[in-house]
């Protein structure tokens, strides 16, 4: 499977260790976190080919040939994505812990919603967040969706 | 109480070097105040919170790097409630170094920086605003006395900015000064900066950590790691009460992945390769576990009714009890809350590696010194030789403020020489959590001819926070008699009604209970204001009106009407129900910072919908402003959250639920969509923040669906019928 | 004599009509007629069979009436409130697939199968009576144009439908309850039941 771009084979013993595991223990991504192992609060959400999944609940065995991507893929400090940019600017996370999981479900949302209506963002975004940072999660949320159709024409004139 | 002048010790200051990148090191001491005030209850109430820090040997607080940035070592540890930023600011603003130059990292307890007491109650930054200031100005002053040798001139021709020490014509870093010097002239504590010359404490600096956050860094304690790490689970009961009386591992030893079955006299454990490989060992042990009685809710509700448990008189001004006597009408209400959970997101646990007779615990925890002190007493190690290395928390309320799972991971690493990493299933973590206690209320009151309160009486009957507790020494609960942090918010802060009295009751409940963010002023403040509230109706008087006519004229009152006018001023209070929406008020003081929030509420489809809430909130000094006011967001939702949604229930002896989902709590769409908050400033000092925005925000919704519905709703979680 | 009959037959003839136009019978007051084919008590049995499945919660959580998927032995609707979305696969970014994979998931508890989603909104039994949800899973209009070959296959052969028979456990690790007949027993019902006409039993 490709995990951030990189082309990773792993063995394991149980193909049914969900992906979160993997991604976690054996390829040292500690950024998708561990909540529930019960697909509930979603703090394991990644991406699988660009749609969001809650690794507790995949099993390793559906990532074969898959493209991954985590939080730390979504983008980093010299090249953020929109989201992580628009959560720094609203000083989004208290304790953190919930954070990338919200991330990685807003990133999909936007590929999916460019513009997303608060009724959208109040279906989509559903993980839980103990310290409760939703109110500026939500104005960060606007504030990616922003940046990110603001990225988008840039984009397009170089390519 | 008098303050003991604070003084540096003479101490000479030491230097380490060698240490990897780090070129210098620089060490502090500083004498605190005596530990045993923070066990006199008063000093709850009070914004008086004496920093029990270590007064023994030097403790590491800042070293300085190669690169000229300096490293806070933090006794208090960063849950989301800013804490590290706030410290940051503090020491930035005394060292004269900017926020880029300065990073903050949690002390282990090996570097003999341990807080006496823990991160909670809301006091890190008051508790440190005074000695961090100090022991940074004395350290910059230090650094300008041996800059000053360096490069032959007088210290006081010098001055520093962003770290570089100026003679005017000649430059040298901190660096540079601190390099290679092994004996230090400790300076005199300088006084300190006036308020206005500070560049950081007051704004709103962006969190020391929120890259790390953002960007998936592995700063958890989940996310510890270790070479050659092992993963262990032990097996937790699911009933109350349940006791372990040995365990048949037969089948799991022989399960894939496994290293070692580890059976002590209280748990069985198994440490496998995998996460996965331990949990599916685990699930094949079979523990035989003793429980005398199996629990139902409603036993549980029994228990709490006031007048079951032990009465302490914990407030008594005039003769309520006298009043009440004279047979006239009195007016009574009760109210309840139910068991709440922490279910912060980061589970508990720990990765400890035991060596011969040593330990290293990475471990999110709110107590080092007791983390070190259980896993040293259960292994029979000295203490020295136990090292807690703390993690971010991904979440704490309370729920750190004990961590017994540190023993179990220490007690497995030692079966296995390796160490081992053993967390909490999310299970687990329901049913063995140190709950918010259930309570009931029980309030009476009398009103005079003139519709004003002529004697009330709160009476709340409550299990243990502080009690059981390791926290508190056991020598305390007599001493002290009510929990005080069960009792904390059920005070009668209205100090102009010439009779009123609180009493607390104390129960004893057959599952542990503990700290939860903000204690009792959560099921307290909803009781008494929604009771003030109740009592304002009957009278035909303005909720706002009938409150600030109430409260008493000293400082600490004129702060409350302060922040109750603000609230209601902004949200522009009204009494009636318009356009489908109604508001509500209700107003608490928690250890000395009065906060009064006033939300608008709807109801549609059957469902309680939050659309505003507007807080005023006086916490003294704000630090940062910006992370005060995340905390009164936070601290809104989530009160709103066991307001309208939260509840744990005994089934067949086990609590549930163990799941998010049917443990239903605030999600995104249940967030109002405004949130106003409005700092005042009543004192110099910075007070406490995190907790003070919990208290009003059950009574104010109650109060607001009464004027929708004409209900009053007198148990949380608020339920329309 | 002759000329008495003559006109006796027209009038009895004509009176005839008349009276069947006048005491024509109400459509509704006819009772179906029950094709005697020998094994009709079978075909009801069948029927009834199928029937247990149908309104069992296993295959009725995910046919609800509304919007909203339902869980659990006790049916209540799906945490967090997902719902339909526009194409019965949830909303659109956190959809069913976000969760439910091709399989159970053993760990979770989160039941899975392939193409894991909601029975569209004209295959909602929820609430229906058997002689209702029979008349919608008859009529092309509400199951999707399927004619009774495609609809014994789809019953019979579909991978989501027969994941009621192997639901997987929960989060608590505990089997989720299996419809109360077995797998072979439904096959055999909706082969049998169709091959006898597809015939609705009255009440």
């Amino acid at each position: 499977m490709n995990v951030n771009g990189v082309s990773h084979t792993v063995n394991m013993t149980d193909e049914n260790t969900p992906l979160l595991w993997v991604v976690r223990d054996v390829l040292d991504l500690k950024g998708t976190k561990f909540g529930c192992g019960k697909a509930a609060c979603g703090a394991c959400t990644l991406h699988v080919d660009g749609e969001a999944v809650r690794s507790c609940s995949y099993a390793i065995k559906f990532a074969e040939g898959k493209n991954i991507t985590t939080i730390e893929g979504l983008g980093n400090e010299e090249n953020p994505h929109p989201v992580q940019q628009a959560w720094i600017e609203e000083v989004v996370p208290q304790c953190g812990y919930c954070q990338p999981g919200f991330m990685m479900a807003t990133a999909a949302l936007l590929d999916m919603v460019p513009n997303p209506t608060d009724e959208d963002i109040d279906k989509n975004i559903i993980n839980v967040c103990r310290c409760a940072t939703y109110y500026r999660m939500r104005k960060a949320i606007h504030r990616a969706a922003a940046l990110k159709s603001e990225k988008q024409p840039t984009e397009t004139q170089s390519s | 109480m008098s303050e003991k002048k604070k003084k540096i010790s003479r101490r000479k200051f030491l230097v380490r070097g060698g240490l990897g990148t780090v070129g210098v090191l620089a060490v502090g001491t500083y004498l605190f105040r005596s530990p045993i005030r923070t066990a006199i209850a008063g000093v709850v109430n009070t914004a008086d919170t004496p920093y029990m820090g270590n007064t023994d040997t030097p403790v590491i607080w800042f070293e300085i790097t190669k690169d000229n940035t300096v490293i806070l070592h933090s006794p208090k540890v960063e849950m989301g409630q800013g804490t590290f930023t706030s410290l940051a600011q503090m020491a930035a603003d005394e060292l004269e170094v900017s926020m880029e130059q300065i990073s903050v990292v949690h002390a282990t307890s090996a570097s003999g920086n341990m807080d006496g007491f823990a991160t909670g109650g809301s006091t890190s930054v008051s508790a440190l605003w005074v000695p961090i200031r100090e022991l940074a100005a004395t350290m910059r002053e230090m650094l300008k006395a041996e800059a000053a040798n360096n490069l032959g001139v007088e210290t006081n021709g010098l001055t520093v900015a962003d770290g570089i020490v100026s003679s005017g014509e000649k430059t040298i870093t901190y660096a540079e000064v601190a390099n290679g010097v092994t004996e230090w002239e400790v300076s005199d504590t300088p006084q300190l900066k006036p308020l206005e010359d500070y560049k950081f404490i007051g704004k709103p600096i962006a969190r020391v950590d929120l890259k790390d956050k953002v960007f998936g860094a592995p700063i958890f304690g989940m996310d510890a790691s270790m070479p050659d790490m092992f993963y262990g689970a032990v097996v937790r009961p699911s009933h109350i009460g349940a006791k372990y009386k040995g365990a048949d591992t037969s089948k799991a030893a022989k399960m894939p992945g496994v290293v070692k079955i580890v059976e002590e006299e209280d748990f069985v454990g198994v440490v496998a390769n995998s996460l996965i490989e331990a949990e599916n060992a685990k699930a094949a042990i079979k523990v035989k576990w003793d429980a005398e009685k199996t629990w139902q809710t409603s036993d549980i509700k029994k228990l709490i009714e006031v007048g079951k448990g032990e009465a302490f008189v914990i407030q008594k001004e005039g003769d309520a009890k006298g009043v009440f006597e004279d047979g006239d009408t009195i007016i009574v209400s009760e109210y309840w809350s139910p068991i709440g959970a922490h279910a912060q997101l980061e589970p508990s646990g720990a990765l400890a590696h035991v060596e011969g007779d040593k330990a290293t615990v990475m471990i999110s925890t709110q107590v080092v010194n007791i983390t070190r002190d259980e896993i040293a007493k259960r292994l029979n190690f000295d203490k020295e030789n136990v090292n807690i290395v703390p993690t971010f928390l991904g979440g704490g309320f309370g729920r750190r403020l004990h961590t017994p799972n540190g023993i179990q991971a220490a007690l497995l690493s030692k079966a296995v020489g390796k160490p081992v990493k053993c967390f909490f299933t999310r299970k687990e973590e329901f049913q063995n959590d140190t709950f918010r206690p259930p309570t009931h209320h029980v309030l009476k009151a009398k009103l005079a001819e003139d519709g004003m309160i002529e004697a009330i009486e709160h009476n709340v009957s409550s299990g243990d926070v502080a009690f059981g507790s390791p926290m508190l020494p056991s020598i305390a609960e007599p001493i002290l008699g009510a929990d005080l942090g069960a009792w904390r918010g059920g005070m009668i802060q209205y100090g102009a009604i010439p009779n009123h009295s609180a009493i607390s009751w104390r129960v004893k409940l057959p599952f542990a209970t503990s700290w939860w963010r903000s204690l009792g002023l959560l099921a307290n403040t909803f009781a008494i204001e929604s009771f003030m509230d109740e009592l304002a109706v009957k009278a035909g008087k303005n909720p706002v009106e009938f409150r600030l006519a109430q409260i008493q004229d000293d400082e600490r009152g004129k702060r409350l009407k302060s922040v109750i006018e603000a609230a209601v001023e902004k949200a522009g209070y009204k009494d009636e129900v318009i356009d489908g929406r109604a508001m509500g008020l209700a107003a608490s003081t928690d250890a000395n910072t009065p906060c009064a929030h006033v939300v608008e509420v709807s109801i549609e489809n059957k469902e309680i919908k939050v659309h505003r809430v507007t807080c005023a909130m006086d916490p003294g000094l704000a630090v940062n402003p910006d992370q005060v006011r995340a905390q009164c967001e936070g601290s809104i939702i989530m009160g709103m959250s066991a307001a309208l949604f939260e509840k744990m229930e005994v089934q067949d002896g086990e609590l549930t639920p163990t799941i998010y989902g049917p443990y239903q709590m605030a999600l995104m769409k249940h967030a109002p969509k405004e949130i106003d908050v409005i700092l005042l400033q009543g004192t110099d000092t910075p007070g406490a923040v995190g907790e003070p925005p919990m208290g009003p925000i059950g009574a104010a919704l109650a109060n607001a669906i009464f004027r929708l519905t004409g209900e009053r709703l007198r148990e949380i979680p608020l339920t329309l019928t | 004599m002759k000329a008495k009959i003559t006109f006796i037959l027209p009038f009895l003839f004509t009176a005839g009509i008349i009276l069947a136009i006048n005491i024509k019978p109400n459509p509704g007051e006819y009772q179906p007629i029950i094709y005697e084919s020998g094994n009709s008590s079978e075909a009801k049995e069948a029927f009834d069979k199928m029937m247990d499945v149908l309104t069992h919660e296993r295959c009725m959580n995910c046919h609800p009436n509304d919007n909203v998927p339902k869980q659990g032995e006790d049916s209540h609707p799906h945490y967090f409130d997902m719902a339909r979305g526009e194409n019965n696969m949830g909303f659109q970014a956190t959809k069913c697939t976000t969760c439910h994979q091709k399989e159970n998931n053993n760990y979770s508890g989160v039941p899975g199968a392939p193409h894991w989603s909601l029975a569209p909104a004209a295959m909602g039994w929820q609430g229906l009576s058997r002689t209702e949800i029979a008349q919608k899973l008859l009529n092309k209009e509400t199951n999707g144009g399927k004619n009774h070959a495609e609809l014994i296959k789809h019953m019979t052969e579909d991978e989501l439908v027969l994941w009621a028979w192997e639901p997987g456990v929960d989060a608590n690790g505990t089997p989720r309850e299996l419809p109360p007949v077995s797998k072979a027993e439904f096959k055999t019902a909706v082969e049998l039941w169709f091959e006898n006409g597809a015939v609705i039993p009255s009440k």
